[in-house]
């Protein structure tokens, strides 16, 4: 007993409750992947890019991947040696100050938040363009809302019952969508470039120049969002130090390459067409009907249902994950940290943060705000909440490294590369939007009015946050006593 | 996720010096750190974590609370064969006056190192097959035992494989199966390795902590196991709760 006290070992982990280590790689992988969803950022984020890169498109999607690479190289410096629930504020808690992981799980909450409510949006904005293009109706603001209302009811059952059963589910789905996207796009490139139809204010592409392919890294990159979703699951999967980092690093890699080809595929695509990829709102829907091919904005729609679907699982199973971590450190209110005795989730974490994330955006609706203007702005906001969370575990890793002894100089060189590029990124991306600024800044007040609140009220909470799956007393072997 | 091993059989000085840093961490005890396993063996530093960090991936090593500090995980036990126990005069009484109960055959088997061994076969009866038990515990009511007791109990079971029609071989029903063993503190299995043969066991544990130690099984005909027996049921649980403060 005396070697428990002097190894600070308890006997029972911070994060008991969850169902440990039961989910396998795949299944990570898939969430990982979905939270990222790659389905849609293909088929909308070239356009964006375009704009500025021009015919420099590709290279921006190239230097985002490689950003997010090191992104996640940063984040696998932590998952290789901690299992956590509450994602990436609890592993910038092992590295920086406690405010800096209560930003971070600020930026974590808004942004999983957010996503959540924008995949709602999103499935429900491609469900009723699919109605529209099959029986000539997309059912209208009514329709749009009982849409609405049943796949957020749909998401918090499946959440609620179990992280491997709302895995599957989106592993089913995410890869339903990534195949119905490499087939639109390989015919589309089997098609070859289309005299599309340009829009009426059509300028030349931008010349490919430096300046506009890092100007298009910024929305590049935010295609990559919610790719780190894994390290939410670290305490549910059964080899958390190697299929998590995996998972995160896999994801970046995996989506890179499919945002590369697509926009590949749609700058060859509109090659011939005056304006280019640029000046496109739609641009596969543009390419199919240039061809006549009025089946394929089917199938793509299909697959961004799916693809938004899955993407809302994933991230309503990590929002669920960070506020149950949260109420674990004595930060969110204790009913969060309970856990349902059958089927080992955040019940009441799930039940207080499901119907938020759905109902935003049923109110938004019943108000007349376009779907498409909610879809942009809360994907921006996420991205805004992403970034500074990504940010923070960069500069968090060298840090921890050096507290546990184990400090490399790649790790101090990677994270002097990747925090100045996230900063200006953050803070182009913040600048360049004005209106995004401005809720950002007033969401940045609230949070340090709540910080200095809880500095007040519950400082040894404060002091000690970032819980994480710690190993207790049985998974150690003791010399003399054998198996514990 | 086919990503290469970091490891492979062509690079023998990487799996030495894997094999130094767990040997290492014995003999260091609880507590080393990274840096002190480096030193000591004189090997450079980010191959020292980087085996460390493979160690851990693979469970055979784990970091304690402050995350610098490894110790010795559960799964390095099973490197190292158990202790050959045997049965104190006291508790093999206790086993004889069992067999004298009953016809069918009493098993003691003990789970140290997350092994199974028996410790007591019955000598009046065929043994069961040892090899079996330990390599396909999940077919076996002493297995079942052990592996209910398991955070995980994949990370004990390497092949899954029928040996009759009656085996359980789906990873859900065997979850099910397990579940219900954990709950009732009784496993029973009949006709899953042999067809004629059934058996049930129930855990003894720890009069302190309440930690599994050994299984005591009876084995017999197929359609008698799976017979309620409570009456028998009892009279095991009631010598599995005698034996329990001499084998712990």
């Amino acid at each position: 007993m005396r070697d428990d006290a002097r190894l600070r070992l308890r006997s029972r982990s911070p994060v008991e409750g969850l169902e440990r280590r039961r989910l396998g790689p795949l299944e990570v992988f898939a969430q990982s992947v979905s939270g990222a969803a790659p389905s849609a950022a293909m088929a909308a984020t070239p356009a964006i890019v375009a704009v500025s890169a021009g015919h420099g498109t590709v290279w921006s999607f190239v230097i985002a991947t490689v950003l997010a690479l090191l992104v996640a190289g940063c984040i696998a410096r932590f998952t290789r040696r901690m299992a956590a629930s509450g994602g990436l504020y609890s592993l910038t808690a092992k590295g920086l100050t406690p405010a800096a992981a209560y930003a971070s799980a600020l930026a974590s909450l808004l942004g999983y938040g957010l996503l959540a409510a924008g995949a709602l949006v999103g499935a429900t904005l491609y469900l009723g363009a699919l109605f529209d293009v099959l029986w000539g109706t997309s059912g209208g603001r009514v329709g749009a809302a009982v849409v609405m209302a049943v796949i957020g009811l749909g998401t918090g059952v499946l959440v609620l019952r179990g992280a491997r059963l709302s895995a599957r589910v989106v592993l089913l789905a995410e890869s339903i969508s990534i195949t119905l996207m490499l087939i639109v796009f390989s015919l589309l490139l089997a098609g070859g470039p289309a005299a599309a139809a340009a829009p009426a204010d059509a300028t030349a592409m931008p010349p490919p120049g430096f300046g506009g392919i890092v100007a298009g890294v910024l929305p590049a990159l935010a295609a990559f969002i919610g790719f780190e979703i894994a390290t939410s699951l670290g305490t549910e999967v059964r080899r958390p130090f190697r299929s998590v980092p995996r998972a995160v690093g896999l994801t970046a890699a995996v989506a890179g390459v499919l945002y590369v080809f697509a926009a590949q595929v749609q700058v060859f695509g509109f090659s011939a067409t005056p304006g280019g990829l640029a000046g496109q709102a739609e641009p596969v829907v543009a390419l199919a009907a240039a061809k006549g091919w009025g089946w394929l904005p089917v199938l793509l729609d299909l697959g961004l249902v799916m693809s938004f679907v899955a993407c809302g699982l994933a991230t309503a199973t990590a929002l669920a994950r960070v506020l149950f971590s949260l109420s674990r450190d004595g930060v969110a209110p204790q009913a969060f940290g309970r856990t349902h005795r059958r089927f080992r989730t955040p019940h009441l974490a799930v039940l207080a943060s499901v119907p938020v994330t759905t109902g935003v955006p049923v109110v938004l609706l019943a108000a007349g705000v376009p779907l498409p203007t909610v879809l942009v702005t809360v994907l921006t906001l996420a991205a805004c909440g992403f970034l500074l969370a990504y940010l923070l575990v960069c500069a968090a890793a060298p840090v921890f490294l050096h507290r546990i002894g184990e400090l490399t100089w790649p790790a101090v060189a990677v994270s002097a590369v990747i925090v100045p590029i996230l900063l200006i990124v953050l803070v182009a991306f913040v600048v360049t939007r004005p209106l995004s600024g401005a809720l950002l800044g007033g969401l940045a007040v609230l949070g340090a009015v709540g910080y200095l609140l809880l500095r007040r009220r519950r400082p040894e909470a404060l002091a000690g946050i970032g819980v994480y799956d710690e190993t207790t007393t049985a998974d150690v072997l003791f010399p003399h006593r054998g198996a514990a | 996720m086919t990503a290469p091993l970091p490891l492979s059989g062509r690079q023998p000085k990487a799996v030495r010096s894997a094999l130094h840093v767990l040997e290492e961490v014995v003999s260091a005890g609880p507590g080393v750190t990274a840096k002190e396993i480096s030193e000591s063996l004189a090997m450079p530093q980010a191959t020292t974590y980087r085996i460390l960090n493979l160690l851990v991936a693979e469970e055979y090593l784990v970091r304690l609370p402050d995350l610098s500090g490894f110790a010795l995980g559960r799964r390095a036990a099973r490197l190292a064969l158990p202790a050959a126990a045997t049965l104190t005069t006291a508790a093999r009484a206790v086993v004889d006056h069992m067999r004298a109960q009953t016809r069918w055959a009493v098993h003691v088997a003990s789970f140290a190192a997350e092994q199974i061994s028996l410790v007591d076969p019955d000598p009046d009866h065929p043994a069961p097959d040892a090899g079996a038990l330990a390599r396909f515990p999940y077919a076996f009511a002493l297995g079942r035992l052990l592996l209910a007791e398991q955070a995980d109990w994949r990370a004990l079971v390497r092949d899954v494989r029928p040996f009759t029609a009656r085996t359980v071989t789906s990873e859900s029903e065997l979850d099910r199966t397990l579940k219900a063993v954990a709950r009732d503190g009784l496993a029973r299995q009949c006709g899953e390795f042999r067809e004629d043969r059934g058996c049930i066991a129930v855990p003894i544990r720890g009069p302190r902590d309440g930690r599994l130690v050994a299984g005591i099984a009876l084995a017999g005909p197929t359609a008698r196991i799976a017979e309620p027996n409570e009456e028998i049921i009892r009279l095991l649980r009631d010598h599995a709760a005698r034996l329990a403060p001499l084998l712990a």
